[in-house]
């Protein structure tokens, strides 16, 4: 198994990819996959200041994987210290219309509780006006990740929130409105200043708190899967156990879903099929121009593709096109439909997607040697989809905050007094 | 009696600015005059005509051009304050778009002074405007295939945000004024002794001079502040962001609008308070006045004037109380309204049609070139 992994030309890509990652300017041509990985945890390492700490109770069958385990404590970033009043501030911030573009989309527009915090249906509703053009994921445990949104084009929850406010197709907001907003609703001004000191809220302190929101109240570690590993042998069924058998060996999931998060972090094409709404939605079809011209694709890109090339915008490299950031299996339970683009409605589907192999894209040619048929038999589907679901706890439910409301700045007393 | 009035202003100006000594030492009506009617591309106006009113031009389509600069009010706003984009307010005036291209100075602050494609854009992106990425813009109109037709009949590639740009202000310039009793002769007797007192007692010819009634310049004549700004959060919040992103000092603890001051930041804050000299070309549409729409009646302009302005420690010299009788005052009004030209209200100026509620699918998507909707040659 290790030998064959060394000469795997995707393993190889992947594992520069990760390397580059790091910033490192000299990359290694002689990678192997033990590299590969020990650049992943230099990813958590460096990025989050942590590393994603796991108690590996019990290791699963793949022997050059990270094993399943337990989910251990969210890092937290040095610069961006939890405390409990800049949680409850990012939690105001998280449900704070003002920080949409025409205040009618906050985060939780997109990642509602209700649907997983996440979006139920294929792509993400988006801006008024607009749809996006990939799956809204969830915020559950998205604390753990090194690298944020389907691609990974950012180092940080604190820049994935940024980044998804200001996007034309989901926040639409820039910085000066929101500051503006901000500064007038007396709640932020008093909360803004005992968090952060500020005078008047700083934007980039909204989503600093916003992160720390999320490393505190969107992160579950007590589902079938942590109370297995640490230590609870009856919280897997025998369904379960069967399916986690063959989610480590014959099914193979463990290749890429691996470790406590049940993902490595790299990015993969394994043949998602393009977005049928393409086909049909004028308004999908304008998003889908629009990220391709705003991403930066060259002339014959811009003309021709059909569909999205997810990592190569990160590089340019065309052996990446078609590759998305594995996702972690943790609470998608409550986050259907799957994948980048929402094609696969069940986890059902998803056992089945695999099972024949995955699918085909135009970028096929970039598609994974990992990803082929498993000749599962449907108990074993079953059993499968059954230890999916022991990833997920109990639902996260929080009590949404009071919206604060605006008020003047001045009295008309004070600006009456004002001398002209 | 002229005579020694433009005198007098002249020594008052030659004492306060050199510049200013120019205009108003210059005579009378001779200087105004007709405005030029600007030859366009009709096929190529018509494209921006449709532009204008096509509210899938801002960020979440909710607003268009025309539902600030509509043209029931000489495209202007007949609120006090511009409407703004949805979920912001706005702090000034929409002032009316009739003329505009003759311009060489936009804003009441005067921010922009390139050009009107400048203006456009500003207008498509600023936040508190229409809130805009132009490259979602350029996607939305090249799905709607009435824009393709249109784009087609001007002779033009499809469209692109720089073309956009291009095409409104080409609209823009069909919107001159014409048949203003003013140009024509068909002023009444009264308006005939506004026209004079304009040019004479009232020095109204300080600073509303050439065809578009107006120097170009900043001035301060002591506008009342309008409350609203600060006191509806609505508004003080565009305002809030426009002062963030012009990079006004201390701007949370600013309670008026500076106006010009953002492009002149004179150290001693001289320059406060000052706002662009309006054309006074369509007045007769574009009611309230003011960049802050603090006066709803050219009756009350022309009072407020004959008071000699407002109160403001930088105010301009040029402003003093005039002394006008009660019939002087009406005949300048009845001048004032001679200006203003046919109102555009029609066919010519006003897209009438509606827009489609959804766009329109591309039905063989896989197959069609994304740029042009030609069958695609190559494949990836």
């Amino acid at each position: 198994m290790f030998k064959k992994r060394k000469t795997n030309p995707v393993a190889v890509a992947v594992a520069l990819g990760a390397t580059l990652m790091t910033g490192c300017t000299s990359a290694t041509t002689s990678v192997v996959k033990s590299e590969s990985s020990s650049a992943h945890m230099m990813v958590a390492s460096m990025e989050s200041g942590t590393l994603v700490a796991a108690s590996r109770v019990s290791g699963g069958q793949g022997v050059n994987n990270p094993p399943l385990a337990a989910l251990g404590p969210v890092p937290i970033p040095p610069d961006n210290p939890n405390t409990p009043a800049k949680v409850e501030l990012g939690k105001m911030l998280f449900f704070e219309p003002a920080v949409g573009g025409d205040t009618s989309t906050p985060c939780s527009a997109c990642h509602e509780p209700d649907q997983g915090w996440a979006w139920a249906e294929d792509i993400s509703r988006g801006y008024p006006g607009t749809v996006h053009w990939r799956n809204s994921q969830t915020t559950v445990n998205s604390a753990y990740y090194p690298r944020l949104f389907w691609a990974g084009s950012v180092p940080s929850l604190e820049a994935q929130a940024k980044s998804a406010a200001g996007g034309a197709v989901a926040g639409n907001a820039e910085f000066d409105i929101v500051e503006a907003r901000l500064a007038l609703m007396p709640e932020y001004r008093k909360r803004f200043n005992e968090v952060f000191g500020d005078e008047f809220p700083l934007y980039r302190n909204a989503f600093r708190a916003i992160a720390a929101f999320e490393r505190a109240d969107l992160v579950q570690r007590d589902a079938p899967i942590d109370n297995y590993f640490n230590g609870d042998k009856d919280a897997l069924s025998e369904e379960q156990k069967r399916g986690m058998a063959l989610f480590n060996g014959k099914a193979n999931c463990i290749e890429c879903h691996n470790g406590a998060m049940a993902t490595d972090f790299d990015y993969y094409n394994i043949g998602v099929p393009t977005l049928p709404r393409w086909d049909e939605d004028g308004l999908a079809q304008i998003t889908y121009r629009y990220e391709m011209y705003a991403k930066g694709s060259n002339e014959e890109m811009y003309k021709n593709y059909k569909e999205d090339p997810g990592f190569y915008f990160r590089d340019k490299n065309v052996w990446n096109k078609g590759k998305f950031r594995v996702p972690s299996l943790r609470y998608t339970m409550y986050t259907a439909p799957y994948m980048h683009n929402g094609t696969l409605m069940t986890l059902e589907d998803v056992v089945d997607f695999y099972n024949q192999g995955g699918g085909n894209n135009v970028f096929s040619a970039n598609k994974s040697d990992l990803i082929k048929p498993l000749g599962l038999s449907d108990e074993e589907k079953e059993d499968l989809v059954a230890f999916l679901e022991a990833f997920s706890g109990d639902e996260i439910e929080i009590e949404r905050p009071k919206m604060p409301g605006y008020a003047p700045l001045f009295t008309k007393a004070e600006l009456m007094m004002e001398k002209k | 009696m002229g005579t020694r009035r433009i005198v007098k202003y002249s020594a008052i100006a030659s004492a306060v600015a050199l510049g200013l000594s120019v205009v108003a030492t210059t005579t009378v009506a001779a200087e105004h005059g007709p405005v030029a009617k600007i030859d366009v591309n009709n096929a190529k106006a018509e494209i921006g005509k449709r532009l204008f009113f096509d509210r899938r031009l801002s960020g979440d389509a909710g607003i268009s051009c025309s539902d600030c600069h509509s043209p029931d009010h000489g495209f202007g706003s007949k609120e006090a304050l511009s409407p703004g984009y949805p979920g912001n307010g706005h702090f000034r005036n929409a002032p009316s778009l009739v003329n505009t291209a003759h311009k060489k100075t936009w804003m009441h602050d005067g921010r922009l002074g390139t050009n009107l494609n400048d203006v456009t854009r500003e207008m498509l992106t600023e936040d508190y405007i229409m809130n805009m990425d132009m490259r979602l813009m350029q996607e939305r109109v090249k799905q709607d295939s009435e824009y393709l037709a249109l784009y087609k009949a001007a002779g033009m590639n499809e469209p692109s945000n720089g073309s956009i740009r291009k095409l409104l202000p080409i609209f823009m310039k069909t919107l001159t004024t014409r048949n203003a009793p003013v140009d024509n002769g068909t002023m009444s007797d009264s308006a005939k002794r506004g026209g004079a007192i304009f040019d004479g007692k009232g020095g109204c010819n300080q600073c509303h001079t050439g065809a578009l009634y107006s120097d170009g310049g900043r001035h301060n004549t002591g506008v009342p502040e309008n409350l609203d700004i600060f006191l509806d959060p609505m508004n003080h919040q565009a305002y809030l962001a426009y002062g963030i992103g012009m990079g006004v000092e201390n701007i949370f603890n600013t309670k008026r609008d500076i106006g010009a001051a953002v492009q002149t930041h004179e150290a001693d804050g001289s320059d406060r308070g000052t706002f662009m000299t309006p054309q006074l070309r369509g007045l007769k549409y574009s009611a309230p006045y003011m960049h802050n729409g603090m006066m709803a009646t050219l009756e009350n302009v022309v009072d407020f004037y004959n008071q000699g302005g407002g109160a403001d420690s930088n105010k301009s010299n040029l402003l003093q109380p005039l002394r006008l009788t009660s019939s002087e005052k009406s005949d300048l009004v009845a001048y004032l309204e001679a200006l203003s030209g046919d109102a555009l209200t029609g066919d010519e100026f006003v897209w009438s049609k509606s827009f489609p509620a959804e766009y329109e699918v591309i039905p063989n998507w896989r197959q069609v070139d994304n740029r042009t909707r030609a069958p695609i040659k190559s494949t990836h």
